[in-house]
């Protein structure tokens, strides 16, 4: 009974959502993933957000593969060189902010600036 | 040059009172002392803890320059500057979270990336590396770091390392010392002339590729091949426009491949070299027994026991780029608390405030990258005698004494 609601529910979203059903047929056949599709969806937005690291790891991999086929034209060409130049200053921030990361207690940042706070408090008498 | 007097109310007529600053740090460009009367029984009662502090007309603020490639310890370098004169240097509280700037109590540590004038694409259009000087506005960085050393605070631009472009600019106001960090400080010669001492760090190639292997081998999609292109890439750049910085610099720390391990390729145990030059204004070079003379020492025997490698120090005097300087070499590394005492007490002109002050900081900091070889000790050691060079500035700049009275 549930499960029959919860496919009816699931149908009229995704009609609602989609205008145009002739390319969406699957989706609409098989609700179960359109609502893992949006699930998902939402996680990616949530990550971009969050990313520090992730963001810039990614970055760094797209800029390599960049530099390698900038460089395979011409080696001692301004746009081979640059690429590089390019992939140097990501990694170098890359690793910045790992370091920034490992060693961020999150207790401590609170503290830094709400020293005045219960958790924060110290008796150095 | 503006002289500063402080005056408690009894010296003055009743009607008259001095507001205090909250602050015990002024920016350095305030001139004028704040009056405001004020009714003589609202007054406060009994003590009057007037402590104000004015700056003197012509600035104090001690300009130095560091210089080196990307990954080669400038940041480790700054933490342990700032460091010596206490405190920690963080962003500034509220701005752009992506600032390179540094602020502590007494320093204000600027990155001159900030100085791009081309973004990352504009440097990729163009075909241009960041070490390139045309991606680079000179002009800007000589008036703003005038500006700071005159007492003028700037608004200076930031760029952002995380999406390559330049953010809206953040507000520098000028600090007691500020350094100056990057690729090209001492390229530009007005900029050169601001500057009151000037590091460069220069790391020999195999040095760099181990460095460069253990920062990035960590990244998705580097490997061997793509490190060692990188850095092949940008050699011509760095050759051309970095790398003749050093012979303008007062203090190179150059870093090689150990020589007491022969075929050594993992890059762990290093020789170090503090190369000081000679007649530096405030700046006296640190020695080993002798000055002037020319030193092989082996600190390990029989009062010292030390493991594989061991330690080797030279001490001499030389020739660097046309100059006279004195050069400081120390290969091996520190395994234990004592070589690093024994080998502090033996050495002059550290311009340590007591004895064991090096020792002292390179414990604080032995997580740092360094801690136990010479490229962690020489930096410490030049900071301690940036210090030294920053009190005796100030003590000479100081005309007129400040008077602080406390009730």
């Amino acid at each position: 009974m549930a499960t029959l609601s919860s496919l009816s529910l699931v149908t009229t979203r995704a009609v609602a959502n989609v205008p145009d059903t002739t390319v969406k047929v699957p989706y609409l056949n098989q609700p179960w993933k359109r609502v893992s599709q949006l699930g998902c969806r939402r996680m990616q937005a949530f990550r971009a957000v969050r990313a520090a690291p992730d963001g810039i790891s990614e970055k760094v991999e797209k800029s390599i593969k960049e530099a390698q086929e900038a460089c395979s034209d011409d080696p001692a060409s301004g746009e081979c060189v640059a690429a590089w130049d390019e992939v140097e200053e990501l990694s170098a921030a890359a690793s910045h902010a790992r370091d920034k990361n490992k060693d961020s207690d999150p207790l401590e940042n609170y503290c830094k600036d709400n020293p005045e706070t219960d958790e924060c408090r110290t008796y150095d008498n | 040059m503006a002289v500063c007097t402080v005056y408690t109310t009894r010296s003055l007529n009743s009607t008259c009172s001095i507001s205090t600053p909250s602050k015990t740090y002024l920016s350095s460009h305030q001139k004028q002392l704040v009056f405001s009367s004020t009714d003589k029984r609202t007054s406060r009662r009994g003590s009057s803890p007037w402590v104000i502090n004015c700056s003197a007309g012509d600035s104090q603020t001690v300009v130095i320059g560091l210089a080196a490639d990307s990954g080669c310890g400038k940041s480790t370098f700054m933490r342990r500057l700032t460091s010596v004169f206490g405190g920690a240097a963080e962003p500034p509280k509220g701005g752009n979270p992506d600032s390179n700037t540094l602020i502590s109590d007494m320093t204000t540590v600027i990155c001159l990336d900030d100085y791009h004038s081309l973004d990352r694409t504009g440097r990729k259009e163009k075909g241009v590396t960041a070490l390139d000087p045309r991606a680079n506005d000179f002009d800007l960085m000589y008036e703003q770091v005038k500006a700071l050393k005159s007492g003028i605070a700037v608004q200076k631009p930031i760029y952002n390392h995380v999406t390559g472009l330049l953010d809206p600019a953040e507000l520098i106001k000028p600090p007691k010392i500020l350094v100056i960090e990057g690729l090209h400080p001492m390229f530009d010669e007005r900029v050169r002339d601001l500057l009151d001492f000037s590091i460069y760090l220069d790391i020999s190639n195999e040095v760099k590729f181990a460095w460069k292997i253990q920062r990035d081998m960590a990244e998705r999609g580097h490997s061997l091949e793509s490190i060692k292109a990188s850095i092949e890439a940008r050699k011509p750049d760095f050759d051309a426009y970095i790398d003749p910085q050093k012979q303008y610099a007062d203090a190179v720390i150059e870093v090689l491949p150990t020589q007491l391990i022969p075929d050594d390729n993992e890059g762990k145990v290093l020789r170090v070299r503090l190369i000081m030059k000679e007649g530096v204004e405030h700046f006296s070079p640190v020695y080993l027994f002798d000055e002037g003379s020319t030193i092989s020492w082996i600190p390990c025997g029989r009062k010292l026991t030390c493991s594989y490698p061991g330690i080797k120090f030279s001490y001499g005097p030389d020739s660097y780029f046309g100059n006279e300087v004195s050069i400081l070499e120390m290969d091996g590394q520190f395994d234990r608390l004592d070589e690093l005492i024994y080998v502090e007490s033996h050495l002059s002109n550290l311009s340590t405030k007591f004895y064991g002050e090096v020792t002292q900081q390179m414990l604080k900091h032995a997580d740092f990258p360094g801690s136990n070889n010479g490229t962690g000790f020489f930096q410490t050691i030049v900071g301690l005698k940036i210090r030294d060079l920053y009190e005796q500035i100030t003590s000479t700049k100081t005309a007129a004494p400040l008077e602080a009275t406390k009730a």
